[in-house]
This record gives structure tokens, sequence and C-alpha cells, in this order.
């Protein structure tokens, strides 16, 4: 570690201040925690077909908490995820992987994200709406038949609120990764106006996500960056 | 008080105080994790009610004592553990080997203020508050006044109330060898 005790902590308050203000101006900017009561908000996100998959980035805002979480094998084949309660993220992988879904998921603590980068994006086929679950609790998404490939694996980096793991997510990220995944690196949460900057690196269509100033929900716009 | 808004004029306060933070927290904890722990909460804290601050009703450092004073018995009621469980800085996990040598050091510099605060212990909580603020922590009785809140007559009377009681205490010398120092 660098430095001392003291200094440490000053930068970990510094960085509090930051993130506190952040979280200020998201609060704002996502009415959604105050609107629940909606299955899948005005907020759908799209992994749609290769070219919005492959950088696979979605960060999003928003959304209202409860306990657990519950994955549901529809008889189409199709995979439904809600996650109320942000703890045990090993269980969670684990009941994916029996639903058939290979996930990385990752529960952080606020203000952090995983580094952007965790292998080579993929494309999903089709489309996948992720939103904020049902009474608006936590999030939600579905994951159609085969959608996402017999090698790719489905990144899932939550930002727990500091207050508590059955609060809203403070973000989501949401990747789809083919071959291996990098473990998570922990890395300072970036604003919602920043979040473009680190997937518009030429690889591929960037993701940039803004949380809505209507009165419904967040959206989120996905673009080429 | 842009305390909380600003990291500039945060820094600026935190290393006007943060000495005499620790030195607050190892008056009253001995261990040293937990010293760093509450010395991070006592700041968190500070963030949290920087808008109490009132620049005319006392010194930064007395309504700072405040916040460490609420911090502290926070934390003996054991409210404390459960804020930090949920919480983002936690002081120990920021302490490597060094650190800990140097907290012991300062744990060990105020043993015997430590026991000063025990022979108070018997007080009624109200007196004891003014004396600690005052005899231990080396406010003014204004500056201990605005810590917690009171008047400053109240604060004066409690603080000779107190200290007359100590009087029929055994050894309460060390307690007044710091408080008129």
């Amino acid at each position: 570690m660098n430095g001392n005790f003291e200094e440490r902590l000053l930068s970990a308050l510094k960085e509090e201040i930051t993130t506190r203000r952040a979280e200020e101006n998201m609060t704002v900017r996502t009415p959604v925690r105050h609107v629940p009561n909606r299955r899948f908000l005005g907020l759908s996100a799209a992994v749609a077909g290769v070219a919005a998959a492959t950088t696979g980035t979605l960060i999003l805002f928003g959304g209202a908490g409860t306990p657990a979480y519950a994955v549901d094998r529809g008889a189409d084949g199709s995979v439904e995820v809600r996650i109320n309660e942000f703890r045990d993220p090993g269980e969670l992988q684990a009941e994916l992987a029996d639903a058939g879904v290979r996930a990385v998921v990752d529960y952080l603590p606020d203000g952090q994200t995983c580094r952007p980068s965790r292998g080579e994006p993929a494309g999903a086929g089709g489309q996948m709406r992720v939103g904020v679950g049902e009474d608006g609790k936590g999030i939600a998404f579905k994951i159609e038949k085969e959608q996402i490939g017999a090698d790719r694996t489905l990144v899932l980096a939550i930002t727990v609120d500091r207050a508590g793991a059955d609060r809203p997510p403070v973000a989501t990220s949401l990747q789809v990764v083919k071959g291996t995944v990098a473990p998570c690196e922990a890395t300072s949460l970036p604003l919602p106006a920043d979040s473009s900057a680190d997937s518009s690196t030429g690889e591929g269509p960037a993701h940039h996500t803004e949380s809505g100033g209507e009165d419904d929900g967040p959206t989120l716009n996905t673009g080429v960056g | 008080m842009r305390l909380s808004e600003d990291p500039v004029a945060f820094e600026a306060f935190y290393r006007r105080h943060v000495d005499a933070v620790m030195r607050f927290v190892v008056r009253r904890v001995s261990d040293p994790h937990l010293a760093a722990d509450l010395t991070a909460d006592t700041f968190l804290a500070a963030l949290d009610s920087a808008n109490t601050y009132r620049p005319g009703r006392g010194s930064e450092i007395g309504w700072l004592y405040g916040v460490a004073r609420n911090v502290v018995s926070a934390h003996h009621r054991r409210v404390a553990r459960e804020v930090r469980a949920n919480g983002r800085v936690a002081g120990r996990r920021m302490m490597d080997d060094n650190d800990l040598v140097r907290m012991e050091e300062r744990i060990d510099a105020e043993r015997q203020t430590r026991r000063a605060l025990e022979a108070m212990a018997g007080l009624p909580e109200g007196e004891r508050a003014v004396l600690e603020l005052v005899a231990i922590d080396q406010l003014t009785v204004t500056e201990a006044a605005a810590a917690l809140g009171i008047g400053k007559v109240t604060a004066r009377v409690r603080l000779h109330r107190a200290r007359r009681a100590l009087e029929n205490v055994a050894s309460p010398s060390a307690v007044y060898v710091k408080g008129e120092a």
C-alpha cells in the first residue's frame, strides 16, 4: 500500500465525496426509484443482434430492491433472471449454470465497477431486454434460448448501493464475452456521461447509456460510438 | 459548509484535524483496528452532517469532536458496526503493519488519559461529557458547549459540578493535570 493510513483514508474520503456527488446526479436522473410497479419499465437495453452486442457493456442505473434472486426456465428454452438482492453472486452463477447459462457475476461496493474489458466481446443472437424487475424491485432480464452461445459467458457486474444489498443497484454492467473471462478488476464507477468513453475505443459500436429525464423511468440509448 | 461537496476544501479540513481526531479516538478505545475504523467513521459522519456546522457557534474542532463523540458512543451502542458493514470506507482495511505500529504508539501514549476517563465514568452523563471535552480533549468551555449542542452557561455549570464531584474520587489528579495544563 502507498503512503500511510492517514493518506489512504484521505484518498478514500475524497473518492467518497466524488461518488456521493455522482450518485446525487444519478438519483436526479433516475426517477425509476420513485416509480416502481411496472415490469421492464421504460428501460429496454439492447443486446440486439451482433452489432449491438459486440461491445456489450451496458450500464444501467436504477431499480428498486427486495430479497433474493430467481432464475426461471421458460417452456420455450428461455431463461428469465430476476435479482432482487445483491448478495451471493456465486449462488446465482451456479443457478444460471444449471439453467444452461454460463455466467460470471460480481457484486461490487458502491462507487466501483469492473474494468470494462473482461474478454473478447461476443455477439448474442436476438434481443435481450434488461429492466427493472417485477414490482420495481432489483433488475430483471430474459435470455432467449441459445442467445448466449456455447463458448460465451454472460458477464454481470453490479454496483451495490452502500445502503444495502437489497437496495436498488447503483449501476449494472452486462456484457457477453467469448472465450475466457478476465477476473473483475475493480475500478471507480464512471459517471453516466463518461461511460461512452470507455467503450468507444474503436472496437466497434459503443453503448452510451443515459438515464432518462422522462417521468416514467430511465431510458437506455445504444448508439454507435 | 462546502466540505461535503468540495474535495479540495475537505482535504484542507482533514489535514487540519486528522491528528486530533485520531488522538480523540485512541483516548477512548485501545484496539488499533477499531481506532482506524472510528477515525474513518468520524470523517464520514462529518461529511454526512457537514450542514450542521455553524461557523459562528464554535470552532471546527469543537464541532468535529462533537461528531467524533457521537461516533464513539454509537460504537459503544453497537450501532456503528452495522453502519460500517454497509460502508465502503472501512478504516481498518487501510492499515498496513507500519500504521498498526504507529496506532499502537498513539494508544500507548494515551494510556493515562484513558485511565482518567475511567475515573470519570461514575459521573452523570451530561456532566461527564463536558468534563471529557474540556479536561481530556482540551476544548474551551465554549467549544465543548457547541460540540454538545448546549448553552455556554449550562456547560460551565456542568463542568463545575463534575469537577466538584471528582474531588471525592480517589485519585483524580490525572484529570486535573490534563485539564489545567
